[in-house]
């Protein structure tokens, strides 16, 4: 054994991010300040994590130029610093940095709880962040497991609302499991390659001749189910609609968002780049995953009444988009369309929180009539964000939909790309029911008043929708860059 | 020029935006003067326009280089016809909605956006640019439907949407596969016209090809069966929204067949130019008969439309010279009629607030003016000789004769049941004397409306008398499709079908 070689750099931004969840439990403790000082705290804590990304990035940058990658496996194959875990982390980051501001007023009124929540989404993205630079599987599941719990926790922090405490309790159970599911399938895959580095395992399946795979796909297949509940695929979805319901609304766009980068970002991991070698075995299965859930988010979406148990159905169909871009084989595709349906999420939850206070679980699409006359900021930043999320062109969802349709389709899952343009169709008809509801009908409730962490997010996540959708060079050559190893 | 004929209504649109929403007196002629300055640059660009083949003014800007996307515009004698059209229709759509009061700002703004989607379609020379604009301007009229319509207007909003958007997404599909086909055989991912049309297909993927870009048009123009979408979006439109679905919005479909479905599967074009055609012909048939039967006056008139709009499609897959240049031209002459029966239907609708043909009757004794405007359109829509209608029809029936002569005879029926409808409905509403006496104190046309009608009559006059000051212009790019599928099929136009051969020549 051999003492490890540590390199502060590698962690320097999770270390951040943990330390200043410290820091804001500390502080709590120590002096009771105003919410307002702690969240500068947790906004500047994130920040510098992503001030050191960015050397991160530049370094990725200049070992991949250099040809000489390997350096960028450090803490003895533990962690990778490549373009991949970067850009995952700068989507991390940035998420984090729109959902503390969407959140912003039910933080505030949290009161002394106010410090709790606020360490615990640093915790997570500090987990999630861990866990999209894994290089090995078993730091994987740890990442995950620090940002999950983290998860479940935030899920339930409006304690005294039965549906929360549902959420949570449902969160947690499922959660578990599927985490346990996870571990299995690496200890799997473990006993099958004897390696739980992904590089590692990529070189041993592509040096050996694997006679009874057996186990390996057993435990890829436990893996894909893991992470296909975490990032809310069908058929692994249930627990999303009540999740996205109970939870508090200003904090479910950015849980849900987490979850989806760093759950796909560690799919792109596994199976691109560890287990490419069975990629004959795992490709017909993911793309019945992204054919199920396209379908049954899409269609389930149309018959709901609640605002979020819509969003939370179109995610599913989102999560289905998403793995058309894996089965496409390219990150460069996923990253796109993490990034700005990330961006979008968030913001749509915002809107959400907006509309039907921030603590509140019911959002019921009678409380969205006539929202562009009571409140046209909300209803015009809305209706851009659902458009975005529907893929209609001048949109950066529609940008994003289209590189991963492109790539699959190059990849020969036409089938999978048709099904997508029609589940696509079919998803316009709930994200316009909205919309419907919102520029249509004529509510006679008074105006909304939009808090201005609220605008912000909204001014961030609108105007991105609208510059990736015309100018979509401008991430798509970050995301091009952001190779895994 | 041409990127500044898109953005010019954009421009328009947000400096709309900027004036404050309380200034309500402000914003519909604000946006009726902006909306001249495209119509302005267009006149300029028709007087500019060279009679020859190819594209003119042509610009190219990358879009995103690796996925080979580019902002390319240009100008041909199939396009410029219909961006002169859309310019000249929006601002009388937008002068003839001054009964709309509620959300005026909005309003304006969203018939701009869509003025710049439209003629964004018609200068695209780059499909996925194309594909952006062809699925973008669904956003501005899902909203003037669905908010400035009637009773049922978020029906009609959401079934125009879904219709059309699961047509395009298929044709999405298509385009992806060109391109990459493109990649697989020129070694580089294009979305270019002109480099997909050098394409190698095979038959089979250029039959499914062509299938999913159809499907599109056809839901848009939109071709039996697919036609349901369309009477349900006219009948709840605002005037504004029927002028513009009907004058500009249909003949993305029926432009769209004759620019992509041609130019891109010329084999495929070939094989379907009788399934294509009856499809049409049927449409013609049914179109008409159902128009009789209608009790709606703007129903009667949408599906008059589906109607007219069988005849361009009969005319682009008859393949021949008279049939192309009758499609082309004939896009413009139906723009203008039926635009112009929109918006004096329009006008009876803001005098009386019903469409019913049976609540009226003697109009003519009340309204003679209006009366005259109405005769006239429906002449012009008929094909009465010396008006535009009769350049279109005959042009196509002509041309359709010479390789689908079957269903130019069917067709020909079309112009007879036409005069039925259009003249029956003329006779219910408006010969007799008025018995209801709503109907006795109806005002004339004012001032401002007939400043209306007056230029769309001007030019269906124009087009009636001297078709050559657009047809000269068309007849190249026309001639240059024949000559691509010709070079590229063994489908040789049978004499007289070229522009040259005897009949054609002293028609065009």
């Amino acid at each position: 054994m051999v003492t490890p070689e540590i390199s502060w750099i590698a962690i320097l931004p999770e270390l951040l991010l943990a330390l200043g969840a410290a820091a804001v439990l500390l502080v709590e403790v120590q002096w009771k300040p105003r919410t307002l000082v702690l969240g500068a705290l947790a906004g500047g804590s994130v920040l510098l994590a992503a001030g050191f990304s960015v050397i991160q990035w530049i370094q990725a940058g200049d070992a991949a130029g250099a040809g000489d990658p390997s350096e960028l496996i450090v803490f003895s194959g533990l962690v990778v610093m490549d373009g991949l875990a970067v850009f995952a982390r700068f989507a991390l980051l940035a998420v984090t940095g729109l959902g503390l501001l969407a959140g912003w007023r039910y933080i505030e009124g949290l009161g002394r709880r106010g410090a709790e929540t606020i360490a615990l989404v640093l915790l997570a993205t500090a987990g999630f962040s861990i866990m999209v630079a894994s290089n090995n599987l078993v730091m994987m599941f740890l990442g995950l497991e620090v940002g999950s719990i983290a998860l479940y926790v935030l899920a339930g922090m409006s304690r005294e609302r039965a549906r929360s405490d549902e959420a949570a309790i449902k969160y947690f159970l499922l959660g578990s499991f599927a985490s346990a599911l996870f571990v299995y399938g690496v200890a799997l895959i473990y006993a099958g390659t004897g390696e739980f580095e992904i590089i590692a395992i990529r070189d041993f399946l592509s040096s050996f001749v694997v006679l009874s795979p057996a186990v390996i796909l057993i435990g890829l297949g436990l893996v894909i189910v893991g992470l296909g509940f975490k990032v809310s695929a069908a058929p692994f979805h249930s627990w999303a609609p009540d999740v996205y319901q109970g939870a508090p609304a200003g904090l479910v766009g950015y849980m849900a968002a987490m979850a989806k980068i760093a759950g796909f970002v560690a799919m792109v991991r596994i199976l691109l780049t560890g287990l490419e070698a069975f990629e004959s075995r795992w490709l017909p299965v993911v793309a019945g995953i992204a054919a199920l859930s396209m379908l049954v988010g899409s269609i389930l979406a149309l018959v709901q009444d609640d605002v979020r148990r819509m969003l939370a159905y179109s995610g599913v169909a989102h999560a289905g988009f998403i793995m058309t871009g894996v089965v496409g084989g390219t990150t460069e595709g996923v990253l796109f369309y993490l990034a700005v349906y990330a961006l979008q999420l968030v913001a749509a939850f915002a809107v959400v929180a907006a509309v039907s206070g921030p603590a509140n679980s019911e959002s019921g699409l009678d409380a969205y009539r006539g929202l562009s006359r009571r409140s046209p900021v909300l209803g015009a930043s809305f209706a851009v964000l659902l458009f975005g999320m529907a893929g209609l062109p001048l949109t950066s969802g529609f940008i994003a939909k289209f590189g991963v349709f492109a790539q699959a389709w190059s990849s020969g899952f036409e089938w999978l790309v048709v099904l997508a343009v029609v589940a696509s169709v079919v998803a316009f008809a709930f994200y316009l029911r909205i919309i419907v509801y919102m520029y249509m009908d004529e509510g006679d409730a008074g105006g909304i008043e939009v808090p201005a962490p609220v605008g912000w997010v909204l001014a961030v996540a609108v105007g991105t929708t609208i510059l990736w959708g015309i100018l979509p060079g401008s991430l798509l050559d970050l995301a091009a860059n952001a190779l895994p190893l | 020029m041409l990127t500044w004929l898109v953005l010019l209504p954009v421009i328009g649109a947000l400096v709309v935006l900027m004036i404050p929403g309380r200034r309500k007196e402000l914003h519909l002629p604000l946006g009726i003067a902006l909306s001249i300055l495209p119509l302005a640059l267009a006149l300029y660009v028709f007087t500019v326009f060279e009679p020859v083949a190819g594209y003119q003014m042509t610009e190219l800007q990358p879009w995103y280089e690796p996925w080979g996307i580019s902002w390319s515009l240009g100008l041909d004698g199939i396009s410029m016809p219909m961006v002169l059209l859309t310019t000249i229709l929006v601002p009388i759509a937008l002068a003839a909605s001054t009964s709309i009061a509620h959300r005026a700002r909005e309003f304006v703004i969203f018939t701009l956006l869509l003025e710049a989607g439209m003629i964004g379609v018609f200068v695209s020379l780059d499909l996925f640019l194309f594909f952006v604009f062809f699925e973008a301007i669904l956003v501005p009229m899902y909203f003037i439907i669905g908010i400035w319509g009637s009773d049922r207007r978020v029906y009609a909003a959401m079934k125009f949407f879904l219709y059309t958007a699961f047509g395009s997404a298929l044709m999405l599909a298509g385009i992806i596969a060109l391109a990459i086909t493109h990649g697989q055989q020129f070694g580089e991912v294009s979305f270019a016209l002109s480099d997909l049309m050098r394409l190698e297909l095979g038959t089979g993927a250029e039959r499914w090809l062509f299938a999913a870009f159809a499907l599109a048009f056809a839901i848009k123009v939109p071709l039996f069966p697919l036609h349901t979408w369309l009477p349900d979006a006219h009948t709840e439109a605002p005037t504004a929204g029927s002028i513009l679905l009907a004058g500009v919005m249909l003949k993305l479909g029926t432009y769209g067949l004759l620019r992509f479905n041609l130019s891109l599967f010329p084999e495929a074009s070939v094989d379907a130019v009788w399934i294509m055609g009856a499809l049409a012909v049927i449409g013609i048939v049914y179109g008409a008969v159902v128009a009789i039967v209608q009790p709606d006056l703007k129903k009667l008139v949408a599906y008059s439309s589906v109607s007219h709009l069988g005849f361009i499609v009969l005319g682009t897959f008859a393949l021949t010279s008279g049939g192309l240049q009758g499609a082309v031209i004939q896009n413009v002459n139906h723009g203008l009629t039926t635009g112009a029966l929109f918006l004096l239907v329009g006008m009876l609708y803001e005098r009386r607030h019903t469409k019913q043909i049976s609540e009226f009757g003697g109009l003519q004794k009340v309204m003679p003016i209006y009366a005259g405007f109405f005769l006239f359109m429906i002449f012009a829509s008929i094909g009465l000789p010396g008006l535009n209608g009769f350049v279109g029809e005959f042009l196509i029936l002509i041309g359709s004769y010479a390789t689908l002569p079957a269903l130019a005879i069917i067709a020909a029926s079309g112009v007879i049941l036409a005069a039925i409808y259009l003249l029956w409905a003329y006779e219910r509403v408006f010969t007799g004397v008025p018995e209801k006496e709503e109907n006795k104190v109806l005002s004339d046309l004012s001032v401002r409306e007939i400043s209306l009608l007056a230029p769309l009559a001007g030019l269906v006059i124009l087009l009636g008398l001297y078709p050559n000051i657009l047809l000269d212009k068309i007849a190249p790019s026309t001639e240059a499709v024949l000559d691509h599928i010709e070079a590229t099929t063994d489908y040789r136009v049978p004499e007289p079908g070229r522009l040259g051969d005897v009949f054609v020549a002293e028609e065009g």
